[in-house]
């Protein structure tokens, strides 16, 4: 008997497929976040919301996905962006393969924001690279507080918290410093808004963070072009 | 459960280490599980040892290594030469491959 060593990553055909995705996005200077939450947190309203409130010309797209129906597919093409919905038919995660695949009719160069809204569900997600920019977990207060706790994968790797429902906080027993603590003590570094898709509250916050993260990415894809530029122009 | 697709994709990836090994049978991998992975290591468990079972596999058994961080990595095979000579890997076993599609 031997035993011979195999170093890569368990989810490494994902990890290709996602490696992919992340280039394309690259190129075309394509922000593309990755919206986690419980079943119910208020992913597809707070995603309605924002596709409201994004300025007239914005070339924007949605993946929304869900175990079965095309419900949040029609929610969301109703404010006339390219909207595209993938049942999972069982599957409690999204995977790179179904945004490859689904993405394949669709030019990325086409796209300055993608948002994919992941199956309800705060753990099987976790595990999977979409090639997004960035991960963005929601949260309800009509949830516990203590959910950062509970499922501290996706607080880890999130880079921003939408602490959404911020409207029935005279309603719930929820503490919302306390979670917003909780979500800290798992990752210092996540950013955290309040948000409230029915009363819109938060969502200038929101709206300008977006913006400012489409920027760092299209400056950061300024630069990469810059420097490709340069090293050919060394080259030469 | 995603614990059944990453089950599948450490048959995967056993299948493909093999390719590497003709006349070799693998008869346990070792996963590193970090405990920010989104995994429970049972639940993987259970799934793999359920695919496993009943197919030219049997008994390949899962080993796991509990880290600290997120990481969810291959980390080694153990591996058997076969007596006939002819390995796993030129033994494919598609009812497997179904259930991973």
């Amino acid at each position: 008997m031997i035993q011979v060593p195999v170093e890569r990553k368990v989810l490494s055909e994902n990890e290709r497929v996602a490696a992919e995705l992340r280039t394309a996005l690259e190129v075309t200077g394509t922000l593309a976040l990755n919206f986690i939450g419980s079943p119910g947190a208020g992913k597809t309203a707070f995603l309605e919301r924002t596709l409201q409130l994004l300025r007239a010309g914005t070339r924007a797209a949605v993946l929304t996905g869900d175990i079965q129906t095309e419900n949040d597919a029609i929610r969301l093409g109703r404010y006339g962006y390219p909207v595209r919905q993938i049942t999972t038919a069982g599957a409690c995660h999204l995977d790179a393969r179904m945004v490859e695949k689904y993405m394949w009719e669709w030019r990325f160069e086409e796209f300055e924001l993608l948002f994919i809204e992941n199956v309800g569900n705060l753990v099987c997600p976790t595990s999977y690279d979409l090639g997004e920019d960035g991960k963005v977990v929601v949260l309800s207060v009509a949830e516990g507080e203590d959910k950062p706790l509970k499922y501290p994968g996706i607080f880890r790797k999130a880079e921003l918290m939408i602490l959404n429902k911020v409207d029935l906080l005279p309603y719930v027993p929820f503490k919302a410093e306390l979670a917003c603590e909780y979500a800290r003590r798992i990752n210092p570094a996540i950013e955290i808004i309040r948000t409230s898709a029915i009363t819109g509250a938060g969502f200038d916050q929101w709206m300008s963070w977006l913006d400012l993260r489409a920027e760092k990415k299209r400056a950061g894809n300024n630069r990469a072009a810059a420097a490709s530029h340069a090293g050919a122009f060394q080259q030469i | 459960m995603h614990e059944m697709g990453i089950a599948c994709s450490i048959i995967e990836a056993v299948e493909k280490e093999l390719l590497r090994y003709p006349g070799c049978r693998a008869t346990k991998v070792g996963v590193r599980i970090g405990e920010f992975a989104g995994v429970d290591g049972e639940s993987l468990r259970f799934c793999f040892e359920a695919m496993v079972k009943d197919s030219p596999y049997a008994p390949l058994e899962l080993g796991i290594e509990a880290r600290g961080g997120d990481e969810l990595d291959l980390g080694w095979i153990e591996l058997d030469e076969m007596e006939t000579g002819r390995g796993q890997a030129e033994a494919p076993v598609p009812h497997l491959k179904e259930a991973c599609a």
